[in-house]
């Protein structure tokens, strides 16, 4: 059983990776957050085509980083993750935020129903269209789904801060990812809460990408409502401190 | 015969007892080290009053306890080398050429232990390696201190930083002596690529006997840093290098097996793999077409869910040979996730034997190599779960 260790602030080269670090303790602090992995290991690499390059063609921090990789211990490739051309990070994270109760079978059978269904949309579109037209129309459904997520992002978000004793909603800018999930949460909020109760998962999440796709639809109209909030208290704007 | 076995048996004892006291004492505090200083004089039995102001009795007691003499400690490895032989010959062995792993080997087989702490279990080391290093008494009888540093209270760290700027002045009066005589090429100093490592803190405080900040280290590595990047010479080399450590090359590790032949002349190899509790056992064969065999069943039926395939997948596509090989493989235990988890770890151990070593090198960085160590967390008491705890109620 390993002995709990906190993550520590890795990227200091010359910290020994086989010497285990003392935690801090401090008198009346337990750690509750632990891993199985020690600090000392580092993430693995799975991109292919990172080992496939040809020495002659790395700069010199990546040979350097390179030979810093081949004497750190690596962690262990997570379940959801392999090397195949067909994986896409956006669609996995999008996945997991669906599954419900640890039912990832169930969130990636409806994930890959409602990209059947957005090319199957898509398509029928395409044939019914005029010539000039086709070539407008999109038919990757990758394409698709990272576009709308894309459309979806707020740029600034609003944060409760307490000054005075009330809480103000004060406009801040957002970090990319805190971009990217609210765009997936608000996404999934929507199909969930405003699907008829007949329609299935995916019939209704194809056709809000679709409309996120082409910049209408409720998603947008909600990065719109959090952008106009954020407009409005412009003048609370003081009460960042960061 | 009996008598020196007793007498050997007794220095045994006695140093095994004192080892499970004292290699904890290890971890205290070093500066109790000037308490060495306590056992001559009354003018030290004032230093020791002030050193511990609202300490107990018991406390003062242990440290005393705690200062070992030269004269105790020499008397120790004497002690240690004579218990040596002496366990040499029990052993029926040569006493010249009795080696540390020789007496650990000896001392577990003759003292067994079911201790789970292994720092419990009876050891017999080298004095220095059980007695926490002591700095002999820093001044001399008049009460001048020998040092000329003494009084800044960590003379060692000093000293080797003065010593080591001395060395970079030195360097640059060098370079500046070869600028004026026209002599001086630029030269580019090759970075040293990785294979060795500064001292971390506490080795550097082990070094010296003495405590460190953070910023005293931070110091200290930025000072030997400067000084690596001038071109020095070999004596200066030296100095540098007996602050770095080697670093050993994780791939190194990894023994990987040789390939085995079966009747028909096909090489084939094996490899086992764990994953929470599943546990597998491939063999991948050289030549083949792709089939992947887990119980007696074939992979598409085993696993019906796309997650579990592409786990297998994951090796062969990672090394693109993807149809070549065949796998027959048995599997036990857990659940799906798992199993298939498993099976990935054994493939890629047997893969290691038909790929070169760059390759078993990108495998395991891309974390193929590795053993999941994550397990279901126990549930504890007074939680509904391992970690949600039961819902508050305020009355």
């Amino acid at each position: 059983m390993a002995a709990p260790t906190v993550k520590v602030a890795r990227g200091w080269w010359g910290l020994a990776f086989g010497v285990r670090r003392t935690v801090l303790r401090l008198p009346g602090l337990t750690q509750v957050r632990w891993s199985r992995y020690g600090p000392e290991y580092q993430d693995p690499q799975i991109d292919k085509e990172y080992y496939r390059k040809p020495l002659a063609q790395l700069t010199e921090e990546e040979t350097y980083e390179r030979e810093l990789r081949k004497t750190q211990v690596i962690k262990a490739a997570p379940a959801t993750k392999t090397s195949s051309v067909f994986e896409d990070p956006v669609i996995s994270k999008f996945t997991n935020m669906m599954m419900k109760g640890g039912n990832k079978v169930l969130a990636r059978s409806l994930m890959t129903q409602t990209l059947e269904a957005v090319k199957r949309k898509q398509f029928e579109k395409y044939h019914a269209a005029s010539a000039e037209e086709q070539a407008t129309i999109e038919r990757n459904p990758y394409t698709i789904f990272h576009q709308a997520l894309k459309n979806c992002e707020p740029v600034i978000g609003l944060v409760p801060i307490l000054k005075g004793g009330h809480f103000y909603q004060v406009p801040v800018p957002l970090a990319d990812r805190r971009r990217r999930f609210l765009a997936m949460k608000w996404m999934i909020a929507e199909c969930r809460e405003k699907k008829p109760r007949r329609m299935l998962m995916p019939e209704k999440l194809s056709q809000e990408l679709l409309e996120a796709f082409y910049s209408r639809g409720p998603v947008i109209k909600r990065k719109h409502d959090m952008h106009k909030m954020a407009e409005a208290n412009r003048a609370l704007a003081h009460y960042r401190w960061w | 015969m009996a008598a020196p076995c007793m007498s050997c048996g007794a220095a045994a004892s006695y140093r095994l007892f004192l080892a499970g006291r004292v290699s904890f004492a290890r971890e205290q505090g070093l500066w109790k080290a000037a308490a060495s200083g306590l056992q001559t004089g009354t003018r030290c039995q004032i230093l020791r009053l002030k050193h511990s102001p609202g300490v107990t009795k018991k406390n003062v007691a242990a440290l005393r306890r705690e200062s070992y003499t030269v004269d105790f400690i020499k008397k120790q490895i004497e002690e240690f080398n004579i218990g040596k032989r002496h366990l040499a010959n029990m052993m029926g062995e040569d006493p010249e050429t009795f080696t540390q792993e020789d007496v650990d080997r000896a001392i577990t087989y003759l003292f067994p232990s079911g201790l789970f702490e292994k720092r419990a279990r009876p050891i017999m080391k080298h004095p220095e390696e059980i007695f926490p290093k002591q700095r002999a008494i820093q001044w001399g009888d008049d009460g001048r201190p020998f040092h000329f540093l003494f009084y800044t209270g960590k003379q060692s760290y000093y000293s080797l930083m003065h010593e080591a700027y001395g060395k970079v002045l030195h360097v640059e009066e060098r370079q500046d002596q070869l600028r004026a005589k026209g002599l001086f090429s630029e030269k580019p100093k090759t970075k040293d690529p990785i294979g060795s490592r500064w001292l971390i803190k506490e080795e550097l405080e082990e070094m010296l006997v003495e405590k460190l900040s953070d910023q005293d280290y931070a110091q200290f590595t930025r000072l030997l840093e400067r000084l690596s990047a001038l071109p020095c010479d070999a004596a200066e080399e030296e100095f540098v290098g007996r602050f770095r450590r080697t670093v050993t090359i994780q791939s190194k590790k990894h023994l990987i097996e040789p390939l085995q032949y079966d009747e028909q002349g096909m090489a084939f190899s094996t490899g086992q793999g764990k994953r929470k509790t599943a546990n597998a056992e491939a063999v991948v064969y050289g030549h083949g077409s792709g089939k992947i065999e887990i119980n007696g069943v074939d992979y598409l039926l085993y696993f019906p869910v796309t997650q579990d395939r592409e786990q297998l997948m994951f090796p062969f596509h990672f090394l693109d040979r993807l149809g070549k090989h065949d796998v027959t493989c048995t599997v036990s235990g857990g659940g799906r996730s798992s199993q298939a988890g498993a099976i990935r770890l054994a493939v890629a151990r047997a893969l290691c034997s038909f790929i070169t070593e760059d390759e078993v090198e990108w495998m395991r960085q891309a974390g193929l190599l590795t053993t999941d160590p994550r397990v279901r967390e126990r549930k504890k008491p007074g939680q509904e779960g391992a970690r949600r705890k039961f819902t508050w109620k305020k009355r």
